[in-house]
């Protein structure tokens, strides 16, 4: 909103943060059930159709030419068919950050601080991303640069402590059921992140010039993809694709399975902190797109004075999203790759007819 | 101006948001439980016994005569509601996240021990990291009333023993629990658990003078394994037995073999390392299981008139180490396929892996089908060097 720039190298830190955090904390669990021991292919056709979609969305953003999606789809359709466009698209981003706040808050309190009531985990993690938020874009580019080479760091950390446990016995058979499963269980992860990865077209135009924009989305996307893999085949490798399914949440079980020398054990929360700051940043890019949209929906020069008010129904729309964590599960599993493809694929798909349609329109009338 | 008030006025909120945690839970109000015990009494009630370290006589120059731990015990419907009902019992809530060691009593076991197993996963105290042992000889709360000598925590002792037979002898090992979870849930595959035994008279290891004496009368003791089908047990196997389970499974680290040598006498042979692999390959309509294992080792202690110095004789002991290892995982398949019926060396696990469009035909009465299933053991031993001697010593050179 108010000239704020970020390098192609920090968006792709951005990218690879957001395909990162939730999916990471919830897609082992499903992927297991569904495609039992060859969940790590699902992941594979996951990324690739990832790369598919960063391509397209990179596409959109340039045929917006500056514009957030919000001001391109005002833009291409006029302000009322726009605005309609812009109302589902905000609405979805606005019920996605209450979803991740809720994931990281039953995280929370499953694992680690169960008497502690959820508003008062989701008010205390919604403040810090509302004061990031408040400084700009500029200011989450930067922290991500900051915060990386730590994820990446406990990353590796984890995975070579592990590895001792590891058999790889449990990744056989090969395709028991043949391909069909993994390659249906791969929905699971297009559906959660990428095609979340519509929240960036917010940001897209923030991003300095140049060809590396398009590189920085596929090539964040790609490794955020590989750190997913990564997560999914270190439960499947360490626990086996029954515990994996078993569990709530894998790969803190795998956190708690790593024991160095017999005396450093008990560094589960090195996986609660990669969640913590990937899931930091996903909140945040989501928080920031949303009142950037809303600002722009509404022809506000700030979106500043919004953070607070929709922060605060952030956190209510978060608790009362849904009553449990079974519905959750239903929720995540059978409505939301719908609910996910119509806004993360037909949405953009809209908009990028109607920006072509309006360039070839422009430009017959400057002939 | 206003500025600097905005400021402090959000450190002072700040603070008071950061002062305390909701969970905060004071070392000193916490009873940290290293051992539960569980079992069924005859009403079909949960018995349920904890043992909680006594900190001030862990962490002390000057140890007093009371125990380093103590127990309590009481009963319930479910195990949650036993594990709470200890409130009544215990001066501190009791702390799960230490614990080395559960111990099931063997009514629970015979009955089946999944149901109890969900708590333990369940709830976010317990970590996966711990042992889960069957109590053979005695009741499974009475072995947590036992005092031990040098160990001053008796669920560290036996956690230390149970690693330590495994690896330097292999006729029993530790399982965790997702481990136990794991293989009850595996239709190829049963569990084993360690078992433990009360040797002496439980009630003077109840006391603390049973560690004043040197050899103290009431000992704990790591026994071999237990074999279960899906979640009862069935029966106990013999040392051979367990060790041939964990020379099939790779879970032998270092033991001892001896063989008769010559006429007279006898040659031990250390093993090191050793690496196994199940295999399963389709003969015509039915599957053949393959059992491999490569053993390396080092001769240790000679008591016969053995020519340890000509690379034939080394050959010889190298066929015998094999025979004798054959021999071994022989007697743990003979007692899988035909006295216990349970199939705890994972041979259905092996056939899912190898064959899965077979496994998927028997995959409902692998019970019974895998009794029949041809298994064949392949040994290959190693032997490396032969210590600081050249030859035996009673040779005469």
């Amino acid at each position: 909103m108010d000239n704020q720039t970020i390098s192609p190298r920090q968006f792709m830190f951005l990218v690879i943060l957001f395909t990162i955090g939730s999916s990471i904390l919830i897609i082992p669990t499903p992927l297991a059930l569904e495609a039992r021991q060859d969940a790590w292919l699902s992941v594979i056709v996951a990324i690739l159709v990832g790369l598919l979609l960063s391509l397209f969305y990179s596409k959109v953003g340039k045929e917006a030419e500056g514009k957030t999606f919000v001001q391109a789809a005002q833009y291409a359709f006029g302000p009322w068919i726009g605005r309609v466009l812009n109302l589902f698209y905000l609405m979805f981003l606005y019920i996605l950050s209450a979803l991740v706040l809720r994931n990281i808050g039953d995280f929370m309190t499953t694992q680690i601080i169960p008497e502690t009531p959820l508003q008062f985990t989701h008010i205390l993690f919604l403040l810090v991303i509302i004061a990031g938020a408040y400084l700009g874009i500029e200011a989450m580019g930067r922290s991500a640069e900051i915060f990386i080479p730590w994820m990446v760091l406990l990353l590796i950390f984890m995975v070579i402590s592990v590895a001792p446990q590891i058999n790889m016995e449990h990744l056989k058979p090969h395709f028991e059921n043949g391909i069909w499963p993994p390659i249906k269980a791969s929905g699971i992860v297009i559906g959660t992140p990428y095609l979340e990865m519509i929240t960036l077209l917010m940001i897209y135009p923030y991003v300095k010039e140049g060809i590396k924009k398009t590189h920085g989305w596929m090539l964040g996307s790609v490794i955020g993809g590989l750190a997913l893999l990564l997560i999914t085949l270190i439960s499947l490798l360490v626990l086996g694709a029954d515990l994996t399914g078993l569990n709530a949440y894998p790969t803190y079980k795998v956190g708690e399975k790593i024991n160095i020398a017999g005396f450093l054990e008990g560094l589960e929360i090195i996986i609660a902190i990669i969640w913590m700051i990937t899931i930091f940043f996903k909140l945040i890019i989501l928080v920031y797109s949303t009142t950037v949209g809303v600002a722009q929906f509404l022809n506000m020069d700030d979106h500043r004075p919004l953070l607070l008010p929709l922060g605060m129904g952030t956190v209510v729309l978060s608790i009362i999203a849904y009553p449990d964590v079974a519905y959750f599960e239903t929720f995540v599993g059978e409505t939301w790759s719908a609910y996910a493809l119509t806004h993360g694929l037909l949405l953009p798909l809209v908009l990028l007819v109607g920006l072509l349609v309006r360039k070839k329109f422009s430009k017959r009338k400057q002939t | 101006m206003t500025s600097s008030w905005v400021r402090i006025s959000l450190i002072i909120i700040c603070l008071s948001l950061l002062s305390g945690c909701w969970n905060s839970n004071e070392l000193d109000e916490l009873g940290i439980a290293v051992s539960v015990a569980i079992d069924k009494n005859d009403e079909g009630d949960y018995l349920v016994a904890v043992q909680v370290i006594n900190p001030s006589e862990i962490a002390t120059d000057a140890p007093t005569n009371r125990p380093p731990v103590s127990t309590y015990s009481t009963t319930g419907e479910t195990l949650l509601d036993a594990f709470r009902r200890l409130s009544a019992k215990s001066p501190r809530q009791i702390y799960f996240s230490q614990m080395r060691l559960v111990i099931i009593g063997s009514k629970l076991a015979e009955e089946g021990v999944m149901p109890s197993l969900d708590f333990l996963y369940r709830d976010h105290e317990f970590r996966t990291s711990f042992y889960v042992a069957v109590a053979k000889n005695a009741p499974a709360e009475v072995m947590l009333s036992i005092v031990t000598p040098y160990e001053k925590i008796p669920a560290n002792k036996i956690m230390n023993s149970i690693d330590n037979v495994q690896k330097n002898w292999g006729v029993s090992k530790g399982v965790s629990i997702d481990k136990l979870i794991a293989d009850v849930r595996d239709k190829g595959k049963s569990p084993v658990l360690p078992g433990i035994d009360l040797l002496g008279d439980p009630e003077v290891g109840n006391n603390m003078s049973n560690v004043e004496n040197v050899d103290a009368p009431t000992k704990l003791e790591v026994d071999h394994l237990a074999a279960f089908k899906e979640d009862r047990l069935v029966g106990w196997l013999s040392e051979m037995e367990s060790q041939g389970l964990n020379y099939a499974t790779g879970d032998v680290r270092s033991t001892i073999v001896t063989h008769p040598c010559d006429d007279e006498g006898t040659i031990s042979v250390e093993i090191l390392r050793t690496q196994s692999s199940m295999k399963s390959k389709m003969d015509g309509s039915t599957p053949e299981v393959t059992i491999m294992v490569e053993a390396e080792g080092n001769v240790a202690e000679v008591d016969c008139k053995i020519d340890l110095g000509s690379p034939e004789s080394i050959q010889e002991v190298n066929k015998e180490v094999e025979k004798q290892i054959e021999k071994t995982i022989q007697s743990s398949v003979t007692a899988a396929q035909e006295e216990l019926e349970s199939d705890f060396l994972g041979l259905g696990s092996a056939v899912h892996r190898d064959n899965p469009t077979y496994w998927k035909s028997v995959e409902d009465e692998w019970d019974q089908q895998f009794t029949e299933l041809d298994v064949s053991i392949e040994v290959k031993a190693k032997i490396r060097r032969k210590g600081n001697s050249t030859q035996p010593i009673n040779k005469e050179g």
